[in-house]
């Protein structure tokens, strides 16, 4: 017995391929707003070491003593540390392969400064106290390029969400137009509703729990085939050598996006699908 | 004159190639009240019947319904004017993707009445006009004298004010014919106008019901007359 289908929508031809087009919308539009996430949750953890941190590259290791004991009278300073030699090297071989033979003895002793964000650091003055220790020693502030690094993640973030908004729109835009044409195809039937007097809010029922029906089948499968390649991406990223830590926070917000992007794409294109037949009964 | 189920005044259509069907209609449909609609094919029965039905409007002249004036009142209360009228259409109009029972069932649905009362409605009516054993046959698998007989279930399931019914009895033996004007006569006697456009003159003659004949435009009523 048929409860909700007055109307053979199922069998539309102008349906047919809806499911597949707005699946793989909310594959690309789900994958741009996480993207999005990420930008903003990993940018989140840069800005913080940039504006946190210092580093200073002193030509030799005897000197580091003198360096430190002036760091560490230095107001505005939390923390001031040499990098050890191991991970200069690792962090060498990296960027240079390991065939590359490397003299670590020749090489600058690294110190990383943390600054305690409650005073001001005063970098003139500092530059000029270590310069009375070795004109050679270089003191490379980060933050001066934040602003720069700021306007390149503002931007990769407008263009991810205008990405996002984009495929929205263009899976509601879709879905209008089949709904305009299923509203052609089945005006004879549309009619002889509305002559045993059927209101035009019953008539918008039948498309709308179809839309809703048809929606959250198809982004729930575009959502699970994002979810996979995110999976692989954030793998890739790991193995690659980002920190799992900028990940995890960030995992979280992800899920949830992949999770609710079926409920939230089923109910655009269910209100899309009432307007479109409100409007087209209207006129 | 404002407790008529329907009032023509003057009315008159003109289709847009030309084809002028009415001059000037003027009758009423009292409640309760069962007419014949005559008249020659193409006389325009089947366009008076549309009026009635909503499904066209007059090029000139006044109608109202149910006391309302159809071309005047909110869009949104047309469907509540259209749930006090049952129609059965000439070309029946079946939803063919729907089960017998599932059309007949469908004006209740409409109406929001719960599922399992209207199903049990539109069994019991469809066993009494002989479809007991068609229950979920769909309509295109069904002769024509059948489909018919689903048309007529599917007008009278609302136990509508107003019944209009086009050529009801084309497609079905002279039996059949009998049963179904008596399913009117019923519907009828319970308070219904029914109207009937017919061609069939052993029905007319039959019969003892006011006739609405059309003729050269107009609608001249034939009074309600004894049968021998």
């Amino acid at each position: 017995m048929n409860n909700s289908q007055d109307l053979p929508l199922k069998n539309d031809i102008a349906a047919r391929f809806l499911p597949l087009i707005i699946g793989s919308m909310v594959y690309v539009g789900t994958l741009c707003f996480v993207f999005t996430l990420f930008i903003l949750s990993a940018t989140h953890l840069w800005e913080n070491q940039l504006r946190t941190q210092i580093t200073l590259e002193v030509p030799t290791s005897s000197l580091q003593a003198q360096v430190l004991q002036v760091l560490g009278k230095t107001p505005g300073i939390q923390q001031a540390a040499a990098v050890p030699k191991k991970e200069v090297e690792t962090l060498l071989q990296s960027l240079l392969g390991t065939t590359l033979p490397v003299d670590l003895q020749a090489l600058p002793v690294l110190i990383e400064i943390s600054l305690n964000g409650r005073e001001s650091l005063d970098v003139p003055m500092l530059e000029a106290r270590l310069k009375t220790i070795s004109p050679q020693i270089q003191l490379v502030d980060h933050r001066p390029w934040q602003t720069q690094v700021e306007s390149l993640i503002n931007a990769s973030v407008v263009l991810a969400s205008t990405l996002t908004f984009l495929v929205l729109l263009t899976a509601l835009v879709t879905t209008t137009f089949a709904t305009r044409t299923s509203l052609l195809i089945h005006r004879q039937v549309i009619e002889v509703l509305h002559l045993i007097g059927a209101t035009n809010g019953y008539i918008a029922r039948q498309f709308q729990v179809h839309a809703l029906k048809q929606g959250l089948i198809a982004s729930a499968i575009g959502a699970a085939f994002a979810f996979l390649t995110f999976l692989g991406i954030t793998t890739l990223l790991e193995k690659a050598g980002l920190p799992s830590t900028s990940l995890s926070s960030f995992s979280l917000q992800a899920f949830c996006v992949f999770a609710l992007s079926p409920f939230v794409t089923g109910f655009f294109m269910m209100l899309s699908a009432r307007l479109t037949v409100m409007r087209g009964l209207h006129l | 004159m404002s407790d008529c189920i329907a009032q023509f005044v003057g009315v008159g259509h003109e289709y847009k190639k030309g084809a002028e069907i009415f001059k000037g209609a003027t009758f009423n449909i009292e409640p309760g009240s069962f007419h014949f609609l005559t008249g020659p094919s193409g006389s325009g029965k089947s366009s008076l019947l549309k009026m009635l039905y909503l499904g066209l409007k007059p090029t000139w002249g006044s109608i109202r319904l149910f006391g309302e004036d159809p071309l005047k009142i909110k869009p949104s209360l047309l469907p509540l004017l259209r749930q006090q009228v049952g129609v059965v259409f000439q070309e029946f109009k079946l939803l063919d993707h729907l089960k017998v029972i599932d059309n007949v069932s469908l004006p209740l649905r409409v109406r929001g009445v719960e599922a399992k009362r209207s199903y049990r409605d539109a069994r019991e009516l469809l066993h009494w006009v002989g479809l007991g054993d068609s229950l979920q046959s769909y309509p295109a698998t069904l002769s024509g004298g059948q489909q018919q007989r689903v048309a007529i279930a599917r007008a009278v399931i609302t136990r509508p004010q107003l019944l209009l019914a086009d050529e009801p009895t084309g497609n079905v033996d002279d039996d059949m014919a009998i049963k179904l004007l008596h399913l009117f006569e019923e519907l009828n006697k319970m308070g219904t106008a029914i109207v009937i456009a017919t061609h069939n003159q052993r029905l007319l003659d039959r019969s003892p019901y006011p006739q609405l004949t059309i003729r050269r435009g107009t609608i001249v009523r034939t009074p309600k007359r004894s049968l021998p």
